[in-house]
């Protein structure tokens, strides 16, 4: 039996990075980067919490194949910022969102359940 | 260097929540984040599940791999999961899967005695721990009939046929095998918004307006039965057919109603298999993808000098 294992899909291999980034070689501001392990659920919000920065020009993401367990992401930002910078301002956000999510589902539920 | 920050605070209203089903409102964020949420919680989010079995008899009709395959698919109660190890990186029991951190051992034992067939059903699995039982719905009031209500059924066994085996119940997620998933539906919509131009709308006879709103398949508008004007009785049960929109164009009145769906608003359904309850669930997703986001941080050492931004890239003869 040579399948492999069902949990290479989700753990990231020893020896591989889970972010590796690339700069553009023609164009400045440019970058690449490797996710690995990961797959439209964070390629998408990604994405577009990268499209709310007005700094960035392009963010886009692709799953180059669906037996290659990794998404490629790439930014091109305006002089003003950086791709890491623009980067890790995403995931700041989405997770200062997901902050809000929880205490605002949170009360919700507190709301919900005195009331009926 | 601190950028400005581009967060949004999306609001959240439920509308109905019961330990299996809940419907809520989110309301203030995109489809990236309504979506990203209904994939963790069918696909990531933890439950446990038996994942090994030994059979010690097994003289029943179903082959040994049939009862445990069926035995992976029964929902085991998984408020603890988020707590637990996975057992391919357990320490204490060196990925062995066997120990108390990552794993709960279950025993089934039954024998058929009488003339009666007897079924041999989630019940009888013996859970080594109080906290990871088989999912049991009869305390729920909604069942009438709680008397007969003898859990999910493993197999059915005939006089002097024999079952008796020990099961491990590990850890996983959905994306792995979908007997960890802990939904059994999640669902999203646009929540829509519909216009009706009254001026057009006064133009139609009755006759013309009840055709009208036959013309959608699911009931969204109803005549008022004082005035004989149309009316949005459910919004939410247009199913974005364009039906009336079609109709309207037909009968030469194009432009009587007209109907968007609102791109930061969603409706959810979020159906539980009993393994974590609804509200939890949402919150569980919410945890799992935070940590996702945290995974996908690119290390400090690698943030090198590209904080110069265009000059760096110039230092370095980019």
């Amino acid at each position: 039996m040579n399948a492999p294992d069902r949990y290479e899909r989700f753990v990231v291999p020893e020896g591989v990075k889970k972010v590796s980034y690339e700069r553009d070689t023609k164009i400045i501001n440019a970058a690449s980067f490797t996710i690995e392990r990961e797959d439209h659920t964070i390629g998408n919000i990604l994405r577009m919490q990268l499209h709310r920065d007005p700094n960035v020009l392009f963010a886009g993401y692709k799953l180059p194949h669906p037996l290659q367990y990794k998404i490629l992401v790439r930014i091109h930002t305006t002089s003003q910022s950086s791709p890491t910078q623009a980067y890790n301002q995403s995931i700041n956000d989405l997770d200062k969102e997901l902050d809000c999510l929880k205490s605002a589902f949170e009360a919700e539920v507190a709301r919900f359940t005195s009331d009926y | 260097m601190e950028g400005a920050s581009y967060q949004r605070f999306p609001e959240i209203k439920i509308r109905e929540m019961r330990d299996d089903f809940m419907k809520f409102e989110l309301r203030k964020t995109d489809s990236s984040m309504a979506n990203a949420l209904r994939r963790v919680m069918i696909a990531e989010v933890p439950t446990v599940a038996v994942d090994l079995v030994e059979i010690e008899v097994n003289s029943s009709v179903l082959n040994d791999e049939f009862i445990a395959h069926r035995l992976g698919l029964i929902p085991l109660t998984s408020e603890r999961a988020m707590a637990m190890r996975f057992s391919r990186d357990c320490d204490a029991c060196d990925g062995d899967g066997q120990c108390e951190y990552c794993s709960v051992e279950f025993h089934l034992r039954a024998k058929c005695i009488g003339d009666q067939t007897l079924d041999v059903t989630s019940k009888d699995l013996l859970s080594s721990d109080h906290t990871v039982t088989p999912v049991d719905f009869s305390e729920a009031p909604a069942t009438e009939d709680a008397t007969d209500n003898r859990g999910i059924i493993i197999v059915k066994l005939r006089k002097g046929q024999e079952l008796k085996l020990r099961a491990i119940a590990r850890k996983g997620i959905g994306k792995d095998h979908a007997k960890w998933s802990p939904a059994a539906t999640v669902t999203f919509m646009y929540e829509p918004e519909i216009l009706i131009n009254d001026d057009l709308m006064e133009s139609l006879s009755l006759e013309q307006k009840k055709d009208w709103v036959e013309s959608s398949p699911t009931k969204v508008f109803d005549i008022d039965p004082n005035t004989q004007q149309v009316v949005v009785v459910d919004p939410e049960a247009y199913t974005y057919d364009d039906e009336v929109i079609k109709k309207a164009e037909a009968m030469g009145k194009s432009g009587l109603v007209e109907i968007y769906p609102k791109e930061d608003s969603f409706i959810f359904t979020v159906e539980s298999t009993g393994a974590v309850k609804a509200p939890l669930l949402l919150l569980n997703a919410i945890e799992v993808l935070k940590q996702k986001l945290d995974a996908v941080r690119l290390p400090e050492d690698s943030v090198d000098a590209d904080d110069f931004g265009e000059l760096g890239a110039h230092m370095r003869g980019g």
